[in-house]
């Protein structure tokens, strides 16, 4: 064996016998603090941002109806005018989600 | 009979909003991830590793659905485990944990009296300041392989390398071990 072998044979030995110590584990609970955390962070922005969604589209159809109405335009144009946006974004939510699946 | 998904199908599953499979994708991977932020933190930080799989598991859920399954869940996760390790290290600046007399009961040596045992705790804990010098991968490897009594392929997978490339971390960090203690003149050949 050559010296440098022997050498690297030794701080192997060497480090088996100075890191030989207890491994410790993650502690029992520790799926239900990880699912407690989840659930906490998971449900406070969603309320806070349903709330905030809700106040800023009322506040929106509000104003748009009024300004639109103003401009002489009828309830028909009005309601398509609405529910377009809202339409496409669903469509497109939708679209980007099943390829994902397919590549997977 | 038990039907036992593959990652990839708890993925999709995971995905498509279904908890159980995310429970059972952080179930799976949950002592892996601890583990391998224990050896990027180093001995006497469980609870720190802790910190860092349960944030861990926190971003993976989050970012799950950007998840494109061009790698393996496992790599992705430990990936994130291991930069979020490495981050709470440097915020840190590396609180280091006290080295009291028990650093005497790591080696159990043949050569008698209280001179030798002091001898080798020094060199011991010499070794181990010498370990943290070292960089973050080599660290790792080191102690997933020695303390933890990892195989090369197992600090491979949670590295996210080759295993040839695993093998050459433990025998450079051993090399540089070797001239840092010679340096310091330690002799234990």
């Amino acid at each position: 064996m050559s010296d440098t072998n022997a050498r690297e044979a030794e701080m192997d030995n060497l480090l088996r016998r100075s890191m030989a110590a207890a491994v410790p584990h993650l502690s029992p609970d520790f799926h239900q603090v990880l699912a407690r955390e989840l659930r906490r962070r998971s449900e406070t922005p969603n309320r806070f941002g349903r709330i905030l969604l809700a106040n800023y589209v009322g506040v929106s159809v509000v104003v748009s109806v009024i300004v639109m109405r103003g401009q002489g335009l009828g309830w028909v144009p009005i309601t398509v005018m609405m529910i377009a946006p809202l339409a496409t974004l669903e469509l497109a939510r939708r679209l980007r989600r099943w390829p994902m699946r397919i590549r997977l | 009979m038990i039907r036992v998904d593959s990652d990839s199908q708890l993925v999709a599953r995971a995905q498509g909003g279904d908890q159980d499979a995310f429970a059972e994708l952080f179930r799976r991977h949950s002592d892996r991830v601890f583990r391998l932020a224990l050896s990027i933190l180093g001995q006497g930080f469980a609870a720190e590793a802790e910190e860092v799989a349960q944030e861990v598991f926190l971003k993976v859920h989050h970012a799950l659905a950007s998840f494109r399954g061009e790698s393996e869940i496992g790599s992705w996760i430990y990936r994130i485990a291991f930069n979020q390790a490495v981050n709470l290290k440097a915020r840190a600046r590396y609180r280091r944990p006290h080295l009291d007399d028990t650093v005497l009961s790591y080696e159990v040596t043949t050569e008698p009296g209280p001179q030798s045992l002091v001898e080798t705790a020094q060199r011991n804990q010499s070794l181990l300041e010498c370990i943290q010098t070292l960089p973050e991968v080599y660290q790792s490897a080191l102690r997933l392989y020695y303390w933890m009594g990892a195989s090369v392929a197992e600090v491979a997978a949670l590295l996210d390398v080759p295993e040839n490339t695993a093998k050459s971390y433990l025998h450079r960090a051993r090399q540089l071990l070797d001239s840092m203690l010679k340096e310091k003149g330690y002799s234990y050949v």
